[in-house]
């Protein structure tokens, strides 16, 4: 073990917390975040000089106005590199950074870490999805947050989950209402589990609030309606609708798709109990549980290591007990929103990198280990190194899809110069 | 003059702070060669682009610059492993 700092990677609510409850116990902590500012996937700050546009709801603003002010009494012992993109262990044990603002990858063997690099949305493959102008709902609000331009043009929100109804809500808000959203269940339909929704907190409230801005807007929420293929046309996406068996189509600029969300994990090192180095997970990137539940994970993830490091206890009841809670609200979520998956059509994409087909996969032995998948099937091995068809494969397939192990780096395509240039040396 | 970068070869405006990718898509621009921009938070790995005299980046986590000159990968990059 090193005196070295502990490793935070990612500065989103679940990171920034990790950091400040270690900071405060008085252990030296790197904070490394790939974007230029820190606040994660919602709290996207405005670009300098961009006026504040979107508005999150207030506890949000609250949680992230008291993160921050932690962080900056602690700032002392907390060193925070932005631009920086964590990279992966190598064979070595060396945890691997790209500085992308000096354009230099650098090591460092840390005493810990804490991985909290968030969570990837997962989308139903379409025949279409891949094409330009379909964009993930998240991202799109991520841009939106970052500019406060709304994209141009006719814009359809469709897939399942409460963050269509905030997109939706917020480009509304923006000046660009969308044609409509598409919700893929049928909420009304499972009114138990919208009860118990009710009985857990700000949830139904917030997404009440988000309806009544649409319901202004003029902007249809249709349930038990989905998109079945999206084809280019001129400069539009001509978009095909079912609900039950009704079939209309839009023509559209922007298609936003969202079915939820899902641990980022692809690559990132798992703890294993004996390493040399602990690991930890947190937030969403250990458990999609939403930004509330992300703050108390990564206070969990913290007090284990202090634990590990005999300078705290490591039950943390009240943590617990409101992640215990999110998980609630998650499940009564899934069951009021849930919609049977049919198989797409033969032609439909899974793996955009490689361009590999539905068909190609259903065409795998149906007992095909995750090996095979990626090996006789080609999926999984592009760029994105499957963060996408992997949750799609997974889901497909009705279980799911293992890592591949030892976990492959670079995460992320770096420099070959700036590769060659790390040396023994460099290591900080 | 706006601060500006080049896409090929023609300027896009951007507001200092602004992604590449918030600035290309304020421009109506979708098409990124065999790219897009898609999930905006550097996960899909969809919008890399190529930036002359330096290695491909994530459009949507790179902060635009004055002068740059961004074009969409090459063939062989956009399959490169
Ligand atoms: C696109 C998107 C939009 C969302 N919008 C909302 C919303 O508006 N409201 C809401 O309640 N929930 C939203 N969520 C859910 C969100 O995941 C949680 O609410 C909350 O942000 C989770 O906090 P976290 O700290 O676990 O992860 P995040 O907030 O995602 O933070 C992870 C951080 O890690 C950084 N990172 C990732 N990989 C690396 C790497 N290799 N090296 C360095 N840094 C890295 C990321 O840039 C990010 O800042 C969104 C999720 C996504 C994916
Ligand atoms: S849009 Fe997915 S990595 Fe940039």
């Amino acid at each position: 073990m090193t005196d070295g700092p502990v490793l935070v990677v990612g500065g989103g609510p679940a990171g920034a917390s990790a950091a400040a409850s270690l900071a405060e116990a008085g252990l030296p902590v790197l904070l490394v975040e790939q974007r230029d500012a820190l606040g994660g996937a919602i709290h996207r700050q405005p670009a300098p000089g961009h006026a504040h546009h979107i508005r999150l709801p207030a506890r949000h603003r609250r949680n992230w106005a008291a993160l921050t002010a932690r962080l900056s009494t602690t700032a002392g012992r907390i060193e925070i590199r932005t631009r920086t993109i964590f990279l992966g262990v190598d064979g070595q044990g060396r945890f691997l950074f790209d500085d992308r603002a000096a354009e230099r990858v650098f090591a460092c063997r840390p005493r810990a870490a804490i991985i909290a690099v968030g969570a990837v949305e997962t989308i139903r493959p379409f025949p279409g999805w891949e094409r330009p102008g379909v964009m993930t709902a998240g991202g799109a609000q991520v841009l939106l947050k970052e500019t406060g331009r709304p994209p141009q043009g006719p814009i359809l929100v469709a897939g399942s989950g409460p963050l269509l109804l905030a997109v939706a809500a917020q480009l509304a808000e923006a000046g660009n209402p969308p044609v409509a959203v598409l919700e893929r269940g049928r909420p009304w339909r499972a009114p138990g589990a919208l009860a118990q929704l009710g009985l857990s907190g700000g949830l139904v409230g917030e997404g009440l609030g988000y309806l009544a801005r649409l319901a202004a807007s003029r902007v249809p929420y249709r349930t038990g309606a989905e998109v079945t293929r999206a084809e280019p046309q001129g400069d539009r996406l001509k978009v095909v609708i079912r609900t039950g068996s009704a079939e209309d189509v839009v023509q559209v600029r922007h298609l936003l798709v969202h079915d939820g969300i899902a641990p980022n994990r692809t690559g990132i090192p798992l703890p294993a109990p004996d390493a040399a180095v602990p690991v930890l997970l947190a937030g969403d990137g250990r458990e999609a549980l939403g930004a509330d539940a992300a703050i108390l994970d990564g206070r969990r993830a913290a007090m284990q290591l202090l634990a590990r490091f005999g300078r705290a206890e490591t039950t943390t009841p009240a943590e617990e007990r409101g992640l215990s809670r999110a998980r609630a609200v998650q499940t009564a979520l899934a069951q009021a929103l849930h919609a049977e998956a049919a198989p797409p059509p033969p032609e439909t994409l899974i793996c955009r990198c490689e361009g590999r087909s539905y068909a190609e996969l259903a065409a795998l032995p149906e007992d095909a280990s995750a090996r095979e998948i990626r090996l006789m099937g080609r999926f999984g091995l592009g760029a994105c190194q499957g963060r996408f068809c992997g949750p799609m494969i997974a889901a497909l397939r009705g279980r799911p899809m293992p890592a591949a192990a030892p976990p492959r780096w670079p995460l992320r395509p770096v420099s070959l110069a700036a590769l060659a240039r790390l040396t023994t040396d460099e290591t900080e | 003059m706006t601060a500006h970068f080049y896409w090929n070869g023609e300027p896009v405006p951007f507001r200092p702070g602004e992604t590449i990718a918030a600035a290309l898509l304020g421009a109506g621009i979708v098409h990124l060669g065999r790219g897009r921009i898609f999930c905006g938070i550097g996960a899909c790995q969809g919008c890399l682009v190529a930036m002359t005299g330096a290695a491909a980046v994530e459009a949507c986590l790179t902060p635009a610059r004055n002068g740059l000159r961004l074009s969409p990968l090459a063939e062989e990059q956009a399959d490169h492993d």
